[in-house]
Formats: structure tokens, C-alpha cells, sequence
């Protein structure tokens, strides 16, 4: 059911001695806690509501794919360190891994970060910098793995593949296309 | 044993050689095969078919692996080709690797190449204006490179003749300094650029905001549909292949043309590894190829060669070519082979806002892109402290207001968000270079290829001209956009290396006097008469329009005339 749409392509390759699922990764290393964090935080970000949410989409595997095979090595290590103070703060404020927070729990603490994270300034140098990094990542990632997944592309947007026209003076009123 | 041999020779020997199969050698193999020639294409890359070999070209973005992004391992691995703009997961198949075809850069240049049947008219950016005898007179006027030997009356029948079997679209603009053309109907300008069009056009004498030309079928004639080419429709994934022919590149259209006459064989996999020169003779009798699976090193025969190997690789296969002769490469008595290469500079950009026009926007996708600024510094007289001029894009868009603000539903709702955003401009500089002594490529006396070729050493360079122009691009747009209204005016320079406006041009420079140029006024080598150069490397300056256009024109014409000379008996 999880992976039941963008993102199958990537499953689970195998199981850890919790029995949690584990995507092969190949050039970081993030164990099952790591990564059920990331699928997490991606859920809250783009949770279920009356349309699909992250976990449902499959979205959290096509960002750690990402992180993986497309961020840096410098980025890497940014988003693995950010993960653990991420999740330190989480357990100052809730007393259990982010994980094993409730679903009430996880919400609030990732509209704090969201929120704290949004009146920033951009080069705030400041103790928990590598928190907001790797929050922004996330976040940056998730967010483009359902704007550019299938079913964002089809029903929440038209994308054309193929226009066949162009319009150049049209009236707002009218919906265009993507 | 004997008779074998002469079997062998025989079956490689072609009335014409085309050395390259990207925009221009396309056209040579097209003309050369249209005059009945018998003509040997070679391809040093592989072999890609016209819709069967894109095989992204109906892919959907969540399709690609990456949904589009290029890979960390692969960006690494290729610092120099990752750097161009079309180089993403949709395309990145269509570009050389850093490692396999490497160079020398005794000072930094992004060399951006396709090796593939097409070469580059596969991702080019498809913006074709003619050149107007304000460029072809630049140099005669202010000293630098060489008086060109032709003028606009000389190649003017032959961009209508190319322009007609390409396909591009535009508007009778009616403006001295870019000629009208054969066109197809313009792809328009939206409001907004209309807006600008009309404010430059009232406020400022002799400058021009025009819908951009470009090699895109928007009303195909008979002679597009005989192609196998119909109607653009407005997809903008040029840089994949066209399943629809809907703009022009060599694989849509002057390759399959050729090979459909039954007089034109295609190499793929064959460096050209220098031109052969007969001393007796006195003039070039093949071509020796490497063939760059096997490694084997052979020879193939034609009256009459073509070399079209792109600017800087058609220098190098000069360079190469030595004999008795011409110890210091091909034609080369001047010495100037490999010198005075130049380029376009690309290195700034502007953007701004308007607020107006609320209640239009616009619908589908324009592949012109927008619109076009001629060049309007130094046309008529020299006006500024720098020489020559620049072109520049020019577009407008709106956006939706999709925010990633929030999460959740809010989320959720923001990135579907239908509000629009207000009109957003933008321009780009597309500058001349001066071509100079000091800007070369030679070969490395070292360091060779996979396949025993001297590696290219690249050595251009901006100069104090370029700086100074960029200057004035920045503060002339920056007034026509304070003046019209534009807000949020950004300016924006960048340190891009040259080479990634993927226009070098030179080298192997036309003239009149055999002293000081390589190629006569019918591109001929002036020391090798049966040896044609139509690429990039034959420019003598470089002036602002995009260059592809003008490389038709002269490979028609140079056909043309190769094939008479030949009927003559004179080659």
C-alpha cells in the first residue's frame, strides 16, 4: 500500500534486526531510525489529508534517493549531522527519539522548526544552523518529490507534455495550463 | 592480390568527403548529394537516428530517475559539460564526457560538444538571424581581424535558400541591420514584450524589441512535410529530439535528406584524423580516418572535402594535416591557422518586474523563447568607447504564486496556489568578441588522445572591449527598463569561462589576401583548392546573431561552387 505510486520502482531492500525496512543506499549511510525519520518528517510535511500524503506517495524514498545520488558530499554530511540535532532537539522537548514521538508530538515540533525556520535569515550562524540546514533540505526535497511526481503532475496540475499552441495574449479569467 | 587493392581503393573512393555531420556538414552532405555527388559522411561519434534514437523524448519529468537532476557522481566526473544548461538527465546523452574527450585549457574554456550524427543541431537553442553588412563590414572598419571577402548581396540568395528548407519563423521586421528573411509565420510577442516593443521603439532611435527568429516549423510548407517534418507543437524539449521535426537539426532533416538519395554513405565512428595532401598533385586527395572501435587507421578518396567538424575540431584536423608542403598543418603559409578565434560573450543578464497587464497572461509555450534586441551600439557609427556591439534576448512571463510556505494542508495548498504573480522581464547579453592573435588553439606537442590524436590546447581569453561592453549592456537595459516601468530592476553579472556560450568561432578566417587568411571568398583553403571550411572555424568576426544560420548559408553556397569548379574541370 505504501508504494503505491511514484517511487516503487525503490523498494525496501531489506530488514534490520528491529525489522524495520531499509532502503540500500550508496554513497551515505543511514541506518532504519534514520530513514523512518526522514519518511516521517516528510509525512508531516505532506501528510494525508482527503488527497495522498508523503508516505503514501512514496515521497520520503525518492528523497533519500536524492540526498544519496544527488546532493554533495559537503551536503551529505550537512543532512546526516542536521538529522541528529534534529532529532537531539526533539528528544530535549518530548524525551523520546522523533520516531517514537506521537503523531501530535511530531506535528508540533516540526511546525516549530518549520516556523523558525522560515524567519531565518538566510545566513543566521547560530549553534543549531545544521538543524535548519538539514530541515530545509528535507523539506526542499520533499516538496519537489511531490511537485514533480505523477500524481501532482496529474491531478493536482495539467503538465503538457505536448501544448500544441501558444497563446501569447491570454485572459486571465480562462484557467491555462501548466 | 593487385586486383583487391584496386577494389579496395575503389570502394573508398567518393566524389566528396564531409568531415562532421552537425549543422553545417549536414547541409554539405544534403547539397553535395542533391548535385549527384557520390558522398562520404564522417561522423567521429555514434549513429542517431531522427525519433528513434531519443529516447527521452517522450518521457514525463517524475520518468526520469532523477526526475531531470544530474547526478552528484556524474556533475563531478564532468566539471566542464555539467556547466551548460541543456546538460540534465533529459539530455545529458547527447554530450561528450569530460574524461573521454579530453583538452588542454592553457586558460579556462568550457568546451561544450556533441559528438553524435547531428553533433550539436540536436540541443542547439534554434535562434537564427541573418548577419547584415553592418557585420560583415566591422572589421573592414575598425582594423581588427581582416576585411571579410564577401558581403550581404553574396550570401543574401543563400539564407533564403537554406531558410526556406530549414524553416524559420519571423516577422518582416523591416530593420537594415537584420535582414528579413523567408519566414514562417513569427511565433508572437505577449503583451508585455508588445508593451516593450512599442515603448523602446517610441523612446529610443534605431532600437528594436522583435519576436525572436528561430528554426521552428509554426506553419511547415510541402517542402517541411517531404522532410518527414510537420507542425512545432510547442513542447520546448528541443534538447531531447523532436519525434515531431518541429524544428530543424540535421537529424530531422538534411541527413535523412542526403541518405534518401542514394548517393550519400555515413560513417559514424570515424575521427578524421588529418586531410591527405598529394605534393604532386598539389592538392588534398582524402581523408585518413580512424575508426575509433577497431582503431584502425584508414584512408578514404574524394575530389572535393568538406570539413565540418565544428570551429575548434576543424582546426585541430587542419593543424594535423601535415605534409612536405604544409609543415605547419593544411593551407597553413600564414601562419594564422588556429588564431584569432573568438566567441560571444553571454556573461550578463538582467531581470525586472512590471506591474500592468494583470488581466493577461499566457497559455501553452512559446519555442522562439520571446523576443530578440538587434544589436543597436556601433551600427551606423562608432558611438561608444568599446568596438563592435552586442544583441540581446528579451522576455516576459508569469508565473502562479506557488509558495512552499507552511506545511500540511496549508502546504498542500500553497503549491497549488492559481494566484498569478505579477509579469516578470528578463534579458541576456550575447556580446562580439574581437577575434585576436593571442586567442589560439594549437596542438599539444605531448599529450595525445585514445585514438593517437594531439590533444587541442585551448588558449582564449576576455580582454578589456568585452568588460567594457558588458557595462554598457547592463546600464543601457537597465535605462530602456527604468524608462518603460520595470521595477525591481536586477542586473547581474557572471564569470562564466568562454567557450560555454557555445559560439567559438575562427581559426581557419576568410580574407582576401592569402597572407593573412586561410579561405578565399568561396571558402576554399587559398593554398588547397579542393579543401572547403563552412563551420565556425571560417569566421572572420564574429558579430551578435546567433551563428548556425549564416553557417547554412555558406556551406550551400560553397557547395555550390565546389561542384561547379568541379563540372569545369578545374578540381
Amino acid at each position: 500500500m505504501a508504494l503505491l505510486f511514484g517511487g516503487a520502482a525503490l523498494l525496501p531492500s531489506c530488514l534490520n534486526d528491529k525489522g524495520k525496512s531499509v532502503v540500500k543506499l550508496k554513497h551515505i549511510d543511514l541506518d532504519a531510525g534514520q530513514q523512518a525519520l526522514v519518511a516521517d518528517v516528510a509525512d508531516v510535511i505532506i501528510p494525508k489529508t482527503d488527497t495522498p500524503g508523503s508516505k503514501e506517495l512514496g515521497l520520503h524514498l525518492f528523497v533519500l534517493k536524492m540526498v544519496d545520488d544527488c546532493f554533495n558530499k559537503e551536503g551529505q554530511e550537512t543532512f546526516v549531522a542536521g538529522m541528529k540535532e534534529f532529532n537531539e532537539a526533539a528528544k530535549k522537548k518530548h524525551g523520546h527519539d522523533f520516531v517514537d514521538c506521537s503523531p501530535q508530538e511530531k506535528l508540533v515540533f516540526v511546525s516549530d522548526i518549520d516556523k523558525r525556520a522560515h524567519d531565518r535569515k538566510p545566513d543566521e550562524e547560530k549553534d543549531d544552523a545544521k538543524l535548519f540546514t538539514f530541515y530545509s533540505m528535507l523539506k526542499g526535497q520533499t516538496v519537489f518529490a511531490y511537485t514533480t511526481s505523477k500524481y501532482f503532475m496529474t491531478k493536482q496540475i495539467v503538465y503538457e507534455l505536448v501544448p500544441g499552441r501558444y497563446n501569447a495574449y491570454f485572459p486571465v479569467k480562462e484557467k491555462a495550463a501548466v | 592480390m593487385a586486383n583487391l587493392n584496386i577494389d579496395s581503393v575503389k570502394e573508398r573512393t567518393f566524389d566528396a568527403i564531409v568531415i562532421g555531420s552537425g549543422m553545417s556538414g549536414g547541409w554539405a552532405a544534403k547539397e553535395l548529394t542533391d548535385k549527384g555527388l557520390k558522398t562520404l559522411v564522417l561522423e567521429r561519434g555514434r549513429d542517431v537516428k531522427h525519433i528513434k534514437d531519443y529516447p527521452t523524448t517522450n518521457m514525463y519529468p517524475w520518468e526520469f530517475e532523477h526526475h531531470n537532476v544530474v547526478t552528484n557522481d556524474i556533475r563531478e566526473a564532468n566539471p566542464i559539460i555539467s556547466r551548460c544548461y541543456a546538460f540534465n538527465e533529459d539530455a545529458m546523452h547527447f554530450f561528450v564526457k569530460d574524461k573521454e574527450h579530453p583538452y588542454v585549457q592553457e586558460k579556462p574554456f568550457d568546451w561544450i560538444r556533441g559528438y553524435q550524427v547531428g553533433g550539436k543541431s540536436l540541443m542547439w537553442a534554434r535562434q537564427t538571424q541573418r548577419w547584415s553588412d553592418f557585420d560583415f563590414e566591422g572589421p573592414a572598419r575598425d582594423g581588427y581581424a581582416v576585411d571579410w571577402p564577401i558581403r550581404y548581396k553574396d550570401i543574401a540568395p543563400w539564407y533564403s535558400y537554406v531558410e526556406k528548407f530549414a524553416g524559420i519563423s519571423g516577422n518582416r521586421d523591416g530593420i537594415p541591420e537584420l535582414p528579413d528573411g523567408e519566414f514562417l509565420p513569427a511565433y508572437p510577442l505577449n503583451s508585455v514584450e508588445n508593451y516593450f516593443s512599442k515603448h523602446v521603439k517610441s523612446h529610443y532611435k534605431n532600437r528594436h524589441v522583435i519576436s525572436a527568429r528561430c528554426a521552428h516549423l509554426s506553419k511547415p510548407n510541402q517542402i517541411h512535410f517531404d522532410q518527414g517534418r510537420v507542425q512545432c507543437q510547442n513542447r520546448t524539449l528541443c534538447q531531447r529530439g523532436c519525434p515531431f521535426g518541429g524544428y530543424f537539426s540535421s537529424n530531422s532533416s538534411t541527413i535523412p535528406w542526403a541518405l534518401k538519395s542514394g548517393k550519400c554513405t555515413l560513417r559514424p565512428f570515424s575521427v578524421a584524423e588529418s586531410i591527405i595532401y598529394d605534393d604532386k598533385k598539389g592538392k588534398a586527395t582524402g581523408v585518413r580516418v580512424i575508426d575509433t572501435n577497431t582503431k584502425e587507421a584508414i584512408e578514404y578518396y574524394a575530389d572535393i572535402i568538406f570539413v565540418n567538424a565544428s570551429a575548434l575540431n576543424t582546426n585541430l584536423v587542419l593543424l594535423n594535416s601535415t605534409s612536405d608542403r604544409f609543415p605547419n598543418g593544411l593551407g597553413n603559409d600564414s601562419g594564422v591557422l588556429g588564431k584569432y578565434v573568438a566567441f560571444h560573450n553571454y556573461s550578463a543578464n538582467i531581470s525586472a518586474e512590471y506591474d500592468g497587464f494583470k488581466d493577461l497572461t499566457t497559455d501553452g509555450r512559446n519555442p522562439a523563447g520571446g523576443g530578440y534586441i538587434p544589436r543597436f551600439r556601433n551600427v551606423y557609427k562608432q558611438e561608444t568607447d568599446f568596438l563592435r556591439g552586442y544583441a540581446a534576448g528579451f522576455s516576459a512571463y508569469r508565473g502562479h504564486e506557488r509558495s512552499s510556505d507552511g506545511i500540511g494542508e496549508e502546504l498542500k495548498k500553497n503549491l497549488v496556489n492559481k494566484d498569478l504573480s505579477p509579469w516578470r522581464v528578463g534579458s541576456h547579453l550575447m556580446g562580439e568578441t574581437i577575434p585576436k592573435e593571442t586567442n589560439y588553439v594549437a596542438l599539444d606537442k605531448q599529450q595525445k588522445d585514445e585514438w593517437g590524436m594531439p590533444l587541442l590546447k585551448v588558449s582564449v581569453a576576455y580582454d578589456d572591449n568585452d568588460e567594457k561592453m558588458k557595462k554598457d549592456y547592463l546600464e543601457q537595459m537597465t535605462e530602456m527598463f527604468t524608462s518603460a516601468g520595470f521595477t525591481n530592476i536586477q542586473p547581474h553579472s557572471d564569470t562564466r569561462n568562454p567557450g560555454l556560450d557555445i559560439h567559438e568561432m575562427g581559426g581557419v578566417r576568410m580574407g582576401n589576401d592569402p597572407k593573412t587568411s586561410m579561405l578565399d571568398k568561396w571558402h576554399r583553403l587559398h593554398a588547397c583548392n579542393n579543401v572547403y571550411v563552412t563551420d565556425g572555424a571560417s569566421m572572420t568576426s564574429t558579430s551578435c546573431q546567433n551563428p548556425s544560420l549564416t553557417y547554412m548559408a555558406f556551406t550551400a553556397r560553397a557547395v555550390d561552387h565546389a561542384v561547379s569548379e568541379m563540372k569545369k574541370g578545374n578540381v
